[in-house]
């Protein structure tokens, strides 16, 4: 199996968090159940691992990942939660947040300050998507 | 192998030895694919940090720290700094890709010179980063996809034979090596003895003949180590002038180092020593590396 390229996923991140121009610099691929951003120049391998950032895991929704959303949620326009600096250290800690989301449902970006923390799911509450390496500690800074 | 078996070799040798008996201090540099030098250092310094900007450069020696490891920052989770030591710098910033360039990054794991790479390229290009391990492929991953690098692509394969079915503007040879130069960081391992740096000296050969066959005609690459053995280094170098035909490069290089070796016990390397770049811990209180930038 080889990583395929597949433009269309930019229109997730344009309508999705009316992402504009930006997204232009990153091809698509997909690969096992995951969809890659690769803003190199194609290259042709067999055995490639890891082409670019995963961007999307495919499930009955598409799921953005946080690492994608650090680089491009800046740019993004709607579905955005902006938290304060307390509730943004919860949320990196893996807690999730009561009373933040509103109107919003589904995956959202969610910012502190200027800070991309990642990725969010608003469910009622909004629910921390950070994945467990990304989460910080008690004792961190 | 002793320490004292490279008195002969290393200028100030007495500090040398002081110095490699010292803990090695930390550094760190700012990744400027997410954040600002000038945004990222009062934020760490607000939360206690005390960093000295070395020469101008993103390049911050960590004095003091108000966590026991400097990676325990929200900072460092977000991705808007790496912990490299200087020295480790060097490989990369020598090599000098520019954005849109096409490089291999052949011994790429971890990743710091990968991601440094990503950085001058500003995220253009191409850079094909291998390695030879599973785990030191998900390291690799892991920090470029902390550092939002995605110019990069992964591919695993042993660098002595591996074909990546392309040439390359610019390659990185970070040999692996018998790891003098972090014997500050990693006190308790042994030194490696004459056999050890034989045996590497020849699968560094080996790599280096790959790299070359690799490389565009008028490429740059660059070759590194961080031990000080010259078997490992120099002879490996001369190797790949006088048998592949690589051009050493002359390099203008602003901070404090050493030219190469020019005899060792029984071994010569007069063809290559002048042009050769050797850091020592002593200099900038660093690990310690030797470069070589080669042209074909």
């Amino acid at each position: 199996m080889q990583f395929s390229k597949n433009n269309s996923y930019r229109d997730y991140f344009i309508e999705r968090f009316g992402i504009g121009k930006e997204i232009e610099k990153y091809d698509f691929y997909e690969f096992a159940q995951s969809v890659w951003a690769y803003s190199g120049e194609y290259y042709e391998d067999k055995k490639i691992e890891v082409m670019g950032i995963r961007a999307l895991r495919i499930k009955k929704v598409y799921k953005p990942t946080t690492a994608f959303l650090r680089i491009i949620g800046r740019y993004a326009t709607k579905n955005v939660i902006s938290l304060s600096s307390n509730d943004g250290m919860k949320f990196l800690k893996g807690e999730n947040i009561d009373g933040v989301c509103g109107n919003n449902r589904g995956y959202v970006v969610v910012k502190s300050g200027s800070d991309v923390l990642g990725c969010g799911l608003c469910a009622g509450k909004l629910v921390s998507q950070i994945p467990k390496k990304y989460r910080i500690e008690e004792t961190w800074l | 192998m002793n320490i004292e078996d490279y008195r002969d070799m290393i200028p100030d040798f007495e500090k040398f030895v002081a110095r490699m008996n010292e803990p090695q201090p930390y550094w760190l540099r700012v990744n400027t694919l997410k954040i600002t030098e000038d945004e990222l250092i009062p934020r760490l310094e607000d939360k206690g940090f005390v960093l000295e900007r070395f020469a101008g450069m993103n390049a911050y020696q960590i004095e003091n720290m108000p966590v026991k490891h400097p990676g325990a920052t929200v900072e460092h989770s977000l991705g808007y700094y790496y912990v490299q030591d200087f020295s480790s710098m060097l490989p990369a910033l020598l090599l000098s890709p520019s954005p849109g360039d096409f490089v291999l990054d052949m011994a790429a794991a971890p990743g710091s010179k990968t991601t440094l790479m990503a950085e001058l390229m500003k995220n253009t290009g191409t850079i094909v980063a291998n390695d030879i391990s599973d785990n030191r492929i998900k390291a690799l991953a892991a920090n470029i996809e902390r550092l939002g690098v995605s110019n990069a692509v992964i591919v695993k394969g042993d660098a002595t034979s591996r074909r990546f079915g392309a040439k390359f503007d610019k390659i990185l040879l970070d040999a692996p090596c018998t790891g003098e130069g972090t014997y500050r960081k990693n006190q308790k391992e042994r030194m490696p003895n004459l056999s050890d740096h034989i045996r590497m000296s020849k699968i560094q050969k080996k790599m280096l003949k790959n790299a070359e066959r690799h490389l565009k005609e008028g490429g740059i690459l660059v070759y590194s180590t961080c031990t000080f053995n010259p078997l490992e280094n120099e002879e490996v170098v001369q190797y790949g002038v006088e048998e592949l035909g690589l051009k050493i490069e002359k390099v203008e290089l602003d901070i404090p180092h050493d030219k190469g070796v020019k005899s060792w016990r029984e071994w010569s390397f007069e063809k290559v020593s002048d042009r050769m770049i050797r850091i020592y811990p002593h200099l900038v209180d660093t690990g310690g590396m030797v470069i070589a930038v080669l042209k074909k």
